[in-house]
């Protein structure tokens, strides 16, 4: 617009984000009472001892997610593996049970032996999907009006994406029945 | 007698946008819409209730990023060229539509409101918009909170509490400096919320949030008054959760009261409707087809068929509308009330951009409700604040991690179009605690640097980038937004670590995302390394 107005581009100084930086990292985050999310990126000199210690190359190791459940008193009650591809940079992971925590493994399977873990995430809960079970004796209703109680809330419920969601509907409909263009 | 109380709670948000570099930005305009259609009638409202000396009480959120752009020069100076743009088409449109019955009358609704908005504006606020709020909240009528510093999602950012304590720290400050005392609540940007956040929460003095109705819902030990009482959660923090009727009643698009027939049409605009030989100028950009805001006909059907506007009949709606939801809430704690030791609080927020934008009538909605309600026997409004004080004793509880986004949780912010954020977000946020480590005590550049890369981290953080990418409208600026944000802190990331300072750069940085003047980079220092006694040399909260 004016001459001492830098540019967009000017103000990003060539910068260009980097598709990974090269650090040992594997992070775990919730997505919802079922799934969980895990992003990763190894250093290079960790893939090269990798290679070293199995004499294999990077993409010819068979790679797998360990996921461990806990309970939320840190107890440990069970884990499994999700084989994964050598190449992929993230996953979504259902573990199917809420009110849990998890950590995760990335490691591989060197041939003929069990599982060598490389990174280890944080740890991530899942939440709840449902009442809690747990009742503090001051603070119980009489079950006849608890049912009462949380029938009615349960009755109805929206979110604003629903509305969003719900508008865009109509807008597409709008633009099939060759109405009008909106923004 | 009080059987019931309505805490209604608007919240407005926009993400920061400020674009001196181009001649036109389609997303200033949002905050320019918001302004004319949502921000100002809603005031307006207000100030006539007050007037007429009703006694009503809201709370009002206003995230820092709006704060910030409605303090900003430049976007004031915009807004009132924007606005004078307006008014000249209202001009046009009076003389476009002269003797005309039907239209001519809605031309000069419009310019009349238009006229309304410029005064209040220009002449009667210098175009200074928060004073407005601040004289509402001095009256007792308003209490202002506000969201965290770029209403970053910050469930998502958790794995750096500091990036969390940064984004609420920085955001409760702002609001301190603009409004002259701190917030009593805080609006968790979309209820987004986790119990990692408690000890954070605790440590920033806030007397409530709002939660998803799941989050208070699903807390445990079991609330025993489900959302109809807050609770009182491990850091001392009262949680309210959403009353999900009230929501249902306006949010709903189908049974909602904005689709009635009556209230007028969104998607009918002359800026689609018109010859761009006439309309094209006043669009924004010029020539390109986009909502002008003058709108004149109603909802009339389910089709596509669309009646004139009557604008009398819009504002019975309202009347009716108004009745229909207190009538609707006294049922409602006459229900719960008979279950509970004490009167049930509806806990009602909405967006504030549905009010006047989306729903036109919402304001006067709105304000036919504090009417109708005051004087009521069995309703009294209220707002969270002032219901702690009533002294109800809370049962100590932890609320369930949540959002009130699609499907509840994290979804909305976590899926296919925008999990590559989260790679950069992170490795951003280890970054910035560890400058703020190494650096605890920058002088001169080299603090402005480091304030800089505060800035550009939070911009980047903002939950509207991830959330545009879901909804697929706008995502390639969000995309840029949130890519430009993270390059440009890692360039200044680097520089401040190889000593390498460009200031002419910096300079130019400033100027351009220029928001949260007085921020403070140590806000990023590792929460192991700060003991409570030295974060209380930071600036007070």
């Amino acid at each position: 617009m004016h001459d001492d107005i830098p540019s967009w581009e000017d103000l990003d100084g060539g910068e260009i984000l980097p598709l990974s930086y090269g650090e040992d990292q594997l992070v775990l985050l919730t997505r919802d009472p079922y799934w969980l999310f895990a992003y990763w990126e190894f250093n290079e000199e960790t893939k090269k001892d990798v290679e070293k210690t199995t004499r294999k190359p990077w993409g010819e190791l068979e790679f797998a997610l360990r996921v461990h459940r806990f309970n939320k008193g840190n107890k440990k009650e069970s884990y499994y593996d999700i084989k994964i591809d050598p190449s992929a940079l993230n996953w979504y992971i259902q573990v199917g049970v809420p009110d849990k925590q998890y950590k995760v493994d990335l490691g591989y399977y060197p041939p003929g032996k069990g599982f060598v873990p490389v990174l280890t995430s944080n740890l991530a809960s899942t939440p709840r999907d449902n009442l809690s079970d747990i009742i503090d004796d001051k603070w119980r209703l009489p079950d006849w009006q608890a049912r009462r109680l949380f029938w009615r809330i349960a009755r109805s419920s929206l979110s604003s994406m629903e509305m969003m969601l719900h508008r865009e509907k109509h807008y597409r409909e709008v633009k099939r029945k060759g109405g009008l263009p909106v923004d | 007698m009080t059987k019931g109380y309505l805490a209604l709670i608007l919240h407005a948000h926009l993400p920061y946008v400020r674009h001196p570099e181009y001649a036109y930005s389609l997303e200033e305009k949002w905050f320019f819409e918001a302004i004319t259609e949502c921000y100002i009638p809603l005031l307006s409202a207000f100030q006539e209730l007050e007037k007429d000396g009703i006694a009503f009480r809201l709370t009002f959120s206003l995230s820092p990023t709006l704060l910030a752009m409605m303090e900003d020069p430049f976007l004031q100076d915009r807004y009132g060229d924007y606005l004078s743009k307006q008014q000249e088409l209202a001009h046009r449109e009076e003389e476009r539509t002269g003797g005309d019955p039907v239209f001519f009358p809605l031309a000069r609704m419009y310019r009349k409101n238009l006229e309304h908005v410029s005064s209040f504006y220009n002449e009667k606020y210098g175009r200074q918009l928060v004073r407005p709020f601040k004289e509402l909240q001095q009256g007792g009528y308003l209490e202002l909170i506000t969201s965290s510093a770029t209403h970053g999602f910050l469930p998502l950012l958790s794995v750096q509490q500091e990036a969390v304590y940064a984004q609420l720290a920085a955001g409760i400050m702002h609001f301190e400096q603009v409004f002259g005392t701190p917030p009593k609540g805080i609006w968790l940007p979309e209820c987004g919320y986790d119990p990692q956040f408690e000890e954070i929460i605790g440590e920033l003095g806030l007397h409530y949030f709002i939660a998803a109705t799941h989050g208070v819902l699903y807390a445990s030990p079991r609330p025993k008054y489900g959302v109809y009482s807050p609770i009182l959660t491990p850091s001392g923090t009262a949680a309210f959760g959403r009353d999900p009727e009230t929501s249902h009643q306006v949010w709903s698009a189908k049974e909602g009261y904005p689709g009635d027939y009556n209230y007028r049409e969104f998607y009918r605009d002359i800026g689609f409707d018109l010859d761009l030989d006439y309309v094209g100028k006043y669009l924004h950009p010029p020539g390109l087809r986009s909502n002008t805001g003058f709108k004149y006909y109603r909802i009339t059907g389910p089709d596509n068929h669309k009646e004139p506007y009557n604008p009398q009949w819009a504002a019975n709606k309202t009347w009716e509308h108004a009745a229909n939801f207190i009538f609707n809430r006294e049922k409602q704690v006459e229900y719960y009330g008979g279950l509970m030791d004490r009167p049930p609080i509806v806990v009602a927020p909405y967006d504030t951009e549905l009010f006047g934008h989306w729903w036109f009538e919402g304001p006067l909605w709105l304000k036919n409700l504090c009417r109708q309600i005051s004087g009521n026997q069995h309703l009294e409004m209220i707002t969270p604040g002032q219901y702690l004080e009533r002294g109800y004793p809370l049962q100590l509880s932890t609320p369930n991690a949540s959002s009130w986004g699609d499907k509840g949780y994290y979804e909305v912010w976590l899926n296919g179009e925008n999990d590559w954020i989260y790679r950069h977000l992170h490795q951003g946020a280890r970054r910035m605690i560890a400058l703020a480590s190494d650096f605890p005590n920058a002088e001169g550049t080299l603090r402005d640097a480091l304030t800089q890369a505060a800035r550009e981290l939070l911009l980047a953080e903002s939950s509207d980038w991830p959330f545009i990418m879901t909804a697929g409208t706008m995502d390639m600026y969000a995309r840029a937004r949130q890519t430009s944000h993270m390059a440009r802190f890692l360039k200044l990331e680097r520089q401040i670590r190889n000593n390498s300072i460009d200031t002419s750069w910096l300079r130019k940085l400033e100027n351009a995302d220029n928001l949260f003047p007085q921020l403070d980079y140590r806000l990023f220092q590792p929460m192991s390394e700060t003991l409570p006694v030295e974060r209380e040399k930071l600036p007070a909260i």
